[in-house]
């Protein structure tokens, strides 16, 4: 078990002091977003390091002000051209969640990643924080808030359609420089009650991902319950990403899915081998 | 912020005259200014307002009413509240001493349906669409936690009435000298419509399949709700009641905005998908054509298209 996975459950073990967090105002000067939660997380994941600002056209984030859909948010980090290929990891935190840490990319050295793209849960009314460290060690942060109710708990939706878990579905742009990875998975949060029950929902969940191009390691993922149901990360470069990519997929009951994109010539010929994945 | 400029926006009710409900005793419940409309001989409407559904006066967006029988008198939806369940409770008592003999939704959402509670006496039978009862099993707790306020205090999960009696496919009710046929429809805005003609007046409820001026939701099946849009617009009624907005005298022509804005939607998320763009950039750039023609666009269309988008992953 790492520290990130240590630290997601401990905060876990708390939501009631999460629950009782009380959001102060951000900063005008920085746009800095403090909240007690934030108080709670950051010497644990930072200990007393310095953290700046980012500026914009380095690392941005965009997020809704109010999501379209609290199960289901869509965030969009982008790195400026100056910062491409210069980012070691990058973290997704969101406060007020039950558990705030929603996911660490860590960056393989030469990987030229432009954007990240994922969609979370979002539990009420939060900041939701991105910090990426830089080669260098440079820690740079941004943030925005984000209205939102029921997130966590909100009831599997089932994601309709077709698709047995971990079926992985890729989709890319024309110009090759991006591609969208969905995992058919419950990635049921803990808070949630089977609707027909009454009982609890057990938490099941995309713990890691490993993304590879051309068998060289491009980013390791850990996630956790803040990714929404069936979770999907989009990736783009500023350049054709190298095929294949591969995706090795760990959920919390250490099953396994694997799946690789051969690029858009033989585009929907995916070689998944999720039917015979577990473990 | 769009919300406080939709509080002031006033809405064009149909023809017909605006009654306040009577004064009783339970109207002391009740909001002061909850109004009735007569909107043809026996069928009475309070057209709601359009609210997003977090901001305060949510729980009245929605068309609710009833429709009075020689015998007794059907309801149709109730309102997002137990407290708009007991102003319309209120108003009917106001209008009818005939008991309250059925009590329908049109469908699962809150706006339509928390006010049940209000005419849960005993008496009165509560029929939904066949899928209805499930979808509230599914949904009770989402209400009970999200919509608490609006439920007695405590909220408790009985307070949501399951129907008793439901419609697979068609129903006819018999008020005395009047039948009201209900039909239940295969996925659409939700998977659990039902339509309530009453055929004494030619007067449809449509529930949320057909939404004026307020934005459609989707919450079913895009190509199931284009379906039924074309199915209705062949109905030979005189007048419908949407779920949202105001009464509809050619229902044809009242269903056309709302295909219009569907099929700009189905395809333009369509295009963005097969184009690999993210969800945002779908939510960006789908049916913008459309923004200037509706009410809670920034509410409801960002919803509408992550729906959809989502489909399409697992089509």
């Amino acid at each position: 078990m790492t520290a990130e996975h240590n630290i997601r459950l401990a905060a876990a073990r708390l939501p009631a002091l999460l629950m009782l967090a009380t959001i102060t105002a951000a900063s005008a000067e920085t746009s800095t977003a403090t909240t007690e939660a934030w108080g709670f997380l950051r010497p644990q994941l930072y200990g007393d390091r310095q953290i700046d600002i980012a500026d914009q056209a380095a690392v941005s984030l965009e997020a809704p002000a109010t999501t379209p859909d609290p199960s289901a948010t869509p965030l969009t980090i982008r790195f400026g051209e100056a910062a491409i290929g210069h980012i070691k990891q990058l973290r997704v935190i969101i406060d007020n969640n039950p558990s705030p840490l929603a996911s660490t990319f860590d960056f393989a050295g030469a990987a030229r990643v432009a954007e990240i793209g994922l969609r979370v849960r979002i539990d009420r009314w939060t900041s939701v924080r991105v910090i990426a460290e830089t080669t260098d060690g440079q820690l740079e942060m941004r943030s925005a808030w984000i209205n939102a109710a029921g997130g966590c708990s909100a009831p599997p939706t089932g994601g309709g359609g077709n698709g047995a878990l971990g079926d992985i579905r890729f989709r890319n742009t024309p110009d090759g420089k991006s591609l969208q990875v969905a995992i058919r998975h419950p990635n049921n949060s803990g808070f949630q009650i089977d609707p027909l029950s009454g009982n609890p929902i057990p938490a099941h969940f995309i713990s890691h991902i490993r993304f590879s191009a051309k068998g060289q390691t491009l980013m390791e993922v850990d996630a956790g319950i803040s990714l929404s149901e069936n979770p999907t990360i989009r990736i783009a470069s500023d350049a054709t990403l190298p095929e294949p990519v591969s995706i090795e997929v760990t959920d919390s009951q250490d099953a396994h899915f694997n799946a690789s994109w051969h690029g858009p010539a033989t585009g929907s010929e995916t070689i998944s081998d999720a039917a015979v994945g577990n473990r | 912020m769009i919300r406080s400029r939709l509080a002031c926006a006033i809405i064009a009710l149909g023809a017909g005259t605006i009654v306040p409900a009577n004064a009783s005793p339970k109207s002391a419940t009740g909001p002061q200014d909850f109004t009735l409309e007569q909107i043809a001989p026996g069928v009475f409407v309070h057209f709601g307002r359009p609210l997003p559904l977090d901001a305060p006066g949510h729980d009245d967006i929605a068309n609710i009413g009833f429709i009075v029988g020689d015998r007794c008198v059907a309801v149709i939806d109730t309102g997002g509240s137990v407290r708009i369940g007991r102003a319309l409770h209120a108003a009917l008592t106001g209008r009818t001493r005939k008991p309250v003999c059925y009590v329908v939704n049109t469908h699962v959402h809150v706006d339509h349906l928390l006010g049940d509670l209000a005419f849960k006496d005993g008496h009165a039978s509560f029929i939904g669409h066949s899928a209805l009862p499930a979808a509230i099993v599914r949904s009770r707790l989402y209400f009970l936690t999200q919509y608490a306020a609006d439920l007695d205090q405590p909220p408790s999960a009985e307070q949501i009435v399951v129907p008793d009696r439901t419609v697979t496919q068609t129903l006819e009710l018999d008020l005395g000298h009047r039948l009201l046929r209900l039909h239940a429809w295969p996925t659409a805005h939700t998977d659990c419509d039902l339509t309530v003609l009453d055929e004494k007046t030619g007067t449809l409820w449509t529930g949320d399949l057909l939404f004026r001026e307020r934005l459609p939701a989707l919450d079913g099946d895009l190509g199931g709700w284009l379906n039924s849009i074309e199915e209705l617009a062949r109905e030979p009624v005189k007048r419908a009641v949407p779920g949202h907005g105001p009464l509809a005298t050619d229902l044809a022509a009242a269903l056309q905005p709302e295909r219009r804005y569907l099929r700009a939607l189905r395809e333009d998320v369509q295009r963005e998908f097969d184009g690999g763009e993210s969800l945002q950039e779908a939510i960006d750039h789908a049916a913008q054509s459309e923004k200037s023609h509706w009410l809670l666009w920034d509410s409801t269309h960002p919803r509408n298209v992550t729906r959809l988008y989502q489909q399409l992953e697992w089509q």
